[in-house]
């Protein structure tokens, strides 16, 4: 008899939280008009809302008899998901990530994006500084020529 | 007829359209090409900053792009092993080990080749189909609506996602974020949480670029060192003889294209695996063995994904339901330039159809001009540092959520999107589903309320004319067939069956 393939590291408490997400969906629709008549304007989102829990709770059922992805339980999981899903370049990209978009109100696009782009390539790419100098300057006037001379629109 | 064939020439004679579609092609092709950029997340880039513009200037750079990227990922399938976009991951089968026996030119030249014939056979099935379908769509209840919109997201749900369950949810999550904001009939606030600024409701563009483009550039970072094995390029253009021979298969799974392709949801990557299949299983005596090079491996994908791109428009044009993610996105733009996608579209500006028709016939020709020249270029452009990819992408994400409205909230939810969109691809939730659902949403529900409201808010009657009326029939017996045959009650028969 074959064995189902383990989970992956986080898998059953994302689904769990999608669970959760879809009971406050189908909480939602029923606040928009009640069980009222059924062409009203809660009628179609009670019934995505329901779609979304059935869809769910087979997801979590079929994944009941699956092995756990890693010894040491939740705190072993925990480490396993952390160290497969948030290696650091994902964890030194998210954090750029929010903070080009926190300096772009406060820097503009084109201080802010050049920062972005710099810090990023050398993040990602350590030892290239001066073709990531390069790339930053290139990238960030070709970016500014194209969309404000030819797409014509507004920069953050 | 003038009118028609005129129509068809506008981008042909039109100098800014000509250069838009050739533009774009290329565009496309290097899109698509790129590992971590897809025709869908650009075109979901792009159509944010083309609102502004003529309508006719938007769609010939979309159609240019959309031709161009589909054929693109099938570049970087045979010189690199690397499917630039999902419609050529069974190009990659027999492509790569094409290349691997120095025919890397000849299997380009050739994927070429049969990506125009795909193409020109897809638009021809367009033009011949779908003003047929579209007098026939008039007739179409509103119940019927529900029922293809139902359909087409049981379809996507099924074949792109590894469970049923997971695609219907990823469907119905789409369909949520569509809904939110405030109802189009009595004005009731949906799923707004009290926001103000959720009045309005999410922008599909926003959603799109960032399940796409976000998320993509997040899963990229897996793969941050991943070194491609090159290939030398020899002679490209393929012998007449060889394009002849394949001819009659072309054909085939052309026609398994464009099928696959008009299903609603459906697109050129599950239509490349179907052909692929096709061919394993029909052709008894293939040029090498399947998976070891085989040209027929390589024929039977690339004709069906581009076939596919001219089957995506058939609902998109007569129904206003999209055949793929890009035609989901295409409907947006048809409907923000005040034109409205279905089958009063031919009645009210047929030359959108004929225009689309013509411009697609258009972009194909560029396409076989682009794709039998600049592979050296090509091949440097394609091994573009993923370091400098990932942020570009980011800042162009950015830069077109802005761009739609000016609000850096739209920004904060577009990264917002792209997390989740992270997750769920890391889960194994695919995006399609999502993003057609966030499209299919809306008109669900008005049709499902339409529907309710013409039996007088009778269940009942509802139920009752989904089995009466002949097509609410069969769509609603197809739609079962789906779900059932997804059932824990069809293992269950099969098990006992088994035992």
């Amino acid at each position: 008899m074959s064995h189902p393939p383990p989970l992956k590291a986080g898998e059953r408490a994302f689904n769990l939280l999608l669970l959760l997400f879809s009971v406050g969906v189908f909480y939602e629709a029923y606040r928009i008009s009640g069980f009222d008549l059924p062409n009203s304007a809660g009628a179609f989102p009670l019934l995505l809302g329901a779609i979304m829990i059935v869809t769910m709770v087979s997801i979590l059922l079929g994944q009941r008899h699956h092995p756990r992805p890693a010894a040491g339980g939740v705190l072993g999981e925990w480490r396993q998901f952390l160290a497969t899903h948030f290696p650091l370049p994902v964890v030194l990209f998210s954090l750029l990530a929010v903070g080009y978009l926190l300096a772009l109100p406060a820097l503009g696009f084109i201080a802010a994006t050049a920062l972005f782009l710099l810090v990023a390539q050398l993040c990602l790419r350590r030892g290239h500084w001066l073709s990531a100098v390069l790339v930053t300057v290139l990238i960030t006037a070709v970016i500014y020529a194209l969309f404000t001379l030819l797409f014509q629109v507004y920069l953050p | 007829m003038g009118d028609t064939l005129s129509f068809f020439l506008m981008s042909w004679l039109d100098p800014s359209l000509l250069i838009l579609t050739a533009v774009g092609t290329l565009a496309g092709i290097y899109v698509g090409a790129i590992p971590g950029l897809s025709v869908t997340m650009a075109t979901s880039i792009l159509i944010s900053f083309t609102f502004s513009w003529d309508v006719n200037d938007a769609l010939a750079l979309i159609v240019g792009i959309y031709t161009g990227g589909v054929y693109g990922g099938s570049r970087t399938a045979i010189l690199l092993n690397i499917p630039g976009a999902p419609s050529s991951v069974a190009t990659a089968f027999d492509g790569y080990p094409l290349a691997q026996q120095g025919e890397a030119g000849r299997a380009i030249g050739l994927s070429t080749v049969m990506s125009v014939i795909g193409g020109l056979l897809g638009t021809l099935v367009l033009a011949s189909v779908s003003p047929f379908l579209a007098d026939m769509a008039l007739e179409f209840a509103p119940r019927d609506y529900f029922l293809i919109a139902a359909l087409g997201l049981l379809l996507v749900g099924s074949l792109a996602a590894e469970s049923l369950s997971r695609g219907i949810f990823a469907a119905a999550l789409g369909a949520v974020i569509g809904l939110v904001g405030l109802d189009p009939v009595t004005a009731d606030p949906r799923f707004t949480l009290g926001s103000m600024q959720l009045m309005g409701g999410i922008h599909y563009v926003v959603v799109m670029i960032g399940m796409f483009g976000v998320a993509e550039a997040f899963f990229q970072l897996h793969q941050l060192d991943t070194q491609p094995v090159r290939q030398k390029v020899d002679k490209i253009l393929p012998s007449l003889s060889l394009v002849l021979k394949f001819l009659p298969l072309s054909i085939r799974t052309s026609l398994i294209g464009v099928i696959v392709g008009a299903l609603p949801g459906t697109g050129g990557d599950i239509a490349s695996l179907f052909a692929y299949d096709h061919a394993k299983r029909t052709v008894k005596k293939p040029s090498k063995p399947f998976g070891e090079g085989a040209y027929e491996g390589l024929v039977a994908p690339e004709t069906a994904n581009n076939a596919a791109v001219g089957g995506a428009y058939v609902p998109m044009l007569t129904l206003g339901m999209p055949g793929d993610a890009v035609t989901a996105i295409i409907i947006g733009a048809l409907t923000i330039h005040g034109l409205n996608p279905g089958p009063m579209l031919m009645i009210e500006t047929p030359y959108i159809f004929w225009f689309t028709v013509g411009n697609l016939v258009l972009a194909n020709l560029f396409l076989l001009l682009f794709g039998l020249t600049g592979i050296k270029l090509f091949a440097k452009v394609v091994e573009l540092p993923k370091a400098i990819l990932i942020p570009l992408i980011l800042v162009l994400c950015v830069v077109g959520t802005y761009s739609l409205n000016g609000s850096m909230t739209e920004v904060y939810w577009m990264l917002g999107f792209g997390l989740l969109g992270y997750f769920m691809k890391v889960f194994r939730f695919q995006m399609g589903p999502v993003i057609l659902g966030v499209i299919l949403g809306p008109l669900m529900d008005k049709s499902y309320r339409q529907a309710m409201a013409s039996v007088g808010n009778d269940s009942a009657a509802f139920v009752s004319a989904l089995f009466t009326h002949p097509l609410s029939l069969v769509l609603t017996l197809a739609v079962l067939f789906l779900l059932l045959g997804h059932s824990p009650l069809k293992r269950l028969l099969r098990r006992e069956k088994a035992a």
